[in-house]
């Protein structure tokens, strides 16, 4: 494939590198969030450039309108938290610098120096009723065992935000020595 | 050729009791109206042992993949549902004594307990990598929720977010591993891609996939460097949690570990090995060294701790380091010595970590110059908690020389013989910091000379754990045959 589809892709993933850069060297934390909304968003266009539509409007619809408006929630409600100080300090820049940049090399070289193999051309054709198959056929129990662990995750977030009972509190905070 | 969907039911049935338990737990804890009862504590006890006796009935003969070939039935994955389950066990009995977590909810702590016994049973037995993946997070998550269950208290919300922040990097990493192994295969299959790898020769990729798959596996058996979590989140976590860390999901990843690399990078010379590498990446060397490290760097910083519960956490590194060496050597004798280990570490850290429990409702503290004339003040908790300490020195008679024993031999039988002179090195380190609880208990004087009380219920219960450790000192053949019985990983 070449010519517009070509740029689109190259726009497409300028986005969502560009953010992602930007979420993990903005100061304020506001603006990470905000930087992170492009950054899912740029992966959702690039799962439209691969034919995985259901994919694309999953990751709108649980990153971008899910996750990522409990993320601004969190921020805003939480006390002084856009309070640049507190916010998200950086510290070691070179070190992790140059940790992440060999890591970089290591990976891109490795993508770049392998032979995958690759599908022939890609099908823009719907793929939900698919994936709807495969999930009651062949993927049927970590369908199921995905509904237990959102069930412990479910309980877990209820008794995080419950407020202690009364009785509990007192041998609670203690410390042991 | 994987089993249905429909014809696997019947072949699921622990996991199903795991799973109805934990359905029941959350009807009766809305319906009920004592948060406090140890009613859930009871059902849950009930639910495990049900899923230990089903376990037990099943027929790991031959071997079959179930769920359209999601996980694996075989006498490897019984043998770690089985362990798993009694570990379960006996930490519910724990739980009940302890006091951090007496006036707490009770039935959400056993829905999370029950949540990670599920994965570990899915863990061990999965050959995919959906399942795998998602097995693993089910093992994780109520993990991070147990160890932060003290809300109140700062140290166990430390332990909370540690463990999560490291966990998701691990399993982030991890992920990213299985994607060029997706890449390179196209399928998530394991049996398959160790298939498909053996015909290929990309050396860098798979290699690169091999490192990063360890860090997600490292993490979870807390190898050096992937460890430094476990000190942290082991003393800040209520005691219970905290032994049950140590056993349950070192286990299972032990057991995943083991399944993973010797499916995809190695391939059996007939039914149940031994392996060969069947690819151009010599992991084994890599996990070697990884193995040094581990039981060095968690026997060296034990010495100077003051933390019972973080001396016991470095020690259950330096654990981890010891079976690590069974995992190299690629032979069935290997893994049959990290099988027999893992009972012998299952009875003596969770024993030792009762004590403990025990010692901290009583004196309200884990530091170790608290245990000065323990001896006299509560000699059966002090004589148990010093041979469960012995056991795990590897001093005979106890079991846990039995233990390093089969690992020994089997490393030198191989002729890795460096990794044999740092073990053994490694043994003399840690027989200083384990005897010097046992001197400050023995031969110290008290600051308070007050008998502190164990009930009659924590004595069983101590016994129970400590006659096995002494047992399999003396009489170990059975579990050994159990064991041997137990290296057939499923081949397609």
């Amino acid at each position: 494939m070449n010519g517009p589809a070509d740029l689109i892709f190259y726009i497409l993933a300028a986005l969502t590198v560009g953010s992602a850069i930007l979420v993990a060297i903005l100061p304020n934390i506001v603006y990470s969030a905000i930087a992170l909304l492009f950054a899912f968003a740029g992966v959702a266009g690039l799962y439209v450039f691969l034919s995985a539509d259901f994919l694309a409007a999953t990751q709108v619809l649980v990153y971008v309108g899910g996750i990522l408006i409990l993320i601004l929630f969190a921020v805003f409600l939480s006390h002084r938290i856009s309070d640049v100080k507190l916010s998200n300090p950086a510290r070691f820049h070179w070190q992790a610098a140059f940790i992440c940049l060999s890591l970089f090399g290591v990976l891109s070289y490795t993508v770049v120096s392998t032979s995958f193999p690759v599908k022939p051309g890609t099908v823009y054709q719907p793929s939900t009723a698919e994936i709807g198959e495969l999930l009651m056929t062949r993927y049927l129990l970590p369908f199921e065992v995905a509904s237990v662990l959102l069930l412990a995750a479910l309980i877990g977030a209820a008794l995080l935000s419950r407020p202690e009972g009364r009785k509990g509190t007192s041998s609670d905070m203690e410390e042991p020595k | 050729m994987p089993l249905g969907n429909l014809a696997s039911v019947s072949r699921f049935l622990p996991e199903l009791a795991v799973t109805a338990t934990i359905l029941l737990l959350v009807a009766v804890h809305v319906v009920g109206k004592n948060r406090q009862s140890s009613a859930s504590a009871l059902l849950s006890l009930a639910g495990v042992g049900a899923a230990l006796l089903l376990t037990a009935l099943q027929p790991s003969m031959p071997a079959v993949s179930l769920f359209e070939g999601m996980v694996a039935l075989d006498g490897f994955a019984v043998f770690f549902k089985a362990l798993t389950a009694l570990a379960t066990i006996v930490v519910i009995f724990m739980s009940m004594d302890s006091a951090e977590l007496s006036g707490k909810s009770q039935a959400e702590y056993y829905v999370f307990l029950l949540s990670v016994l599920l994965g570990m049973f899915l863990l061990s037995s999965a050959t995919d990598l959906v399942m795998l993946y998602l097995s693993l997070e089910l093992v994780s998550i109520p993990s991070y929720l147990l160890a932060g269950y003290l809300k109140g208290r700062k140290s166990s919300n430390e332990a909370s977010m540690k463990y999560v922040v490291y966990g998701a990097t691990a399993s982030g990493v991890m992920i990213y591993g299985f994607s060029l192994l997706y890449g390179l295969t196209g399928t998530t299959q394991i049996a398959e891609i160790g298939r498909a790898l053996a015909t290929g020769k990309a050396a860098l990729p798979l290699f690169l996939a091999a490192v990063m798959v360890a860090v997600g596996f490292g993490y979870k058996i807390a190898a050096v460097p992937f460890h430094m979590w476990s000190p942290d989140v082991y003393e800040g976590a209520p005691t219970p949690v905290t032994a049950f860390l140590s056993v349950g999901p070192k286990a299972a990843g032990f057991a995943v570990l083991v399944r993973f690399f010797y499916t995809v990078f190695a391939s059996p010379d007939g039914a149940g090995g031994p392996w060969t590498l069947s690819s151009p990446v010599d992991w084994t060397l890599l996990f070697a060294v990884l193995s040094a490290a581990t039981m060095t760097v968690g026997n060296l910083v034990a010495v100077n701790q003051k933390n019972v519960k973080r001396l016991l956490a470095y020690s259950s590194i330096a654990h981890a380091g010891y079976m690590l060496m069974g995992f190299v050597l690629l032979t069935p004798a290997g893994i049959q010595a990290i099988l027999f280990y893992l009972v012998v570490y299952l009875f003596m850290n969770l024993g030792a970590f009762y004590v403990v429990i025990l010692v901290a409702n009583g004196t309200r503290s884990e530091d170790i110059s608290d245990y000065a004339g323990l001896g006299s003040r509560a000699p059966f908790a002090a004589v148990s908690l010093a041979i469960f300490l012995f056991a795990l020195t590897g001093i005979p008679p106890f079991s846990g020389f039995i233990g390093k024993v089969y690992l020994f031999a089997e490393v030198i039988n191989r002729g890795v013989y460096w990794l044999a002179v740092v073990a053994a090195l490694n043994s003399v380190v840690s027989l200083y910091y384990y005897a010097r609880i046992v001197k400050v208990m023995f031969l110290e004087e008290p600051a308070e000379k007050a008998e502190l009380a164990v009930p009659a219920f924590p004595r069983a219960l101590l016994c129970l754990l400590a006659v096995p450790t002494l047992l399999l000192g003396v009489y170990w053949e059975p579990v050994i045959r159990v064991a041997a019985n137990s290296v057939r990983l499923l081949a397609f």
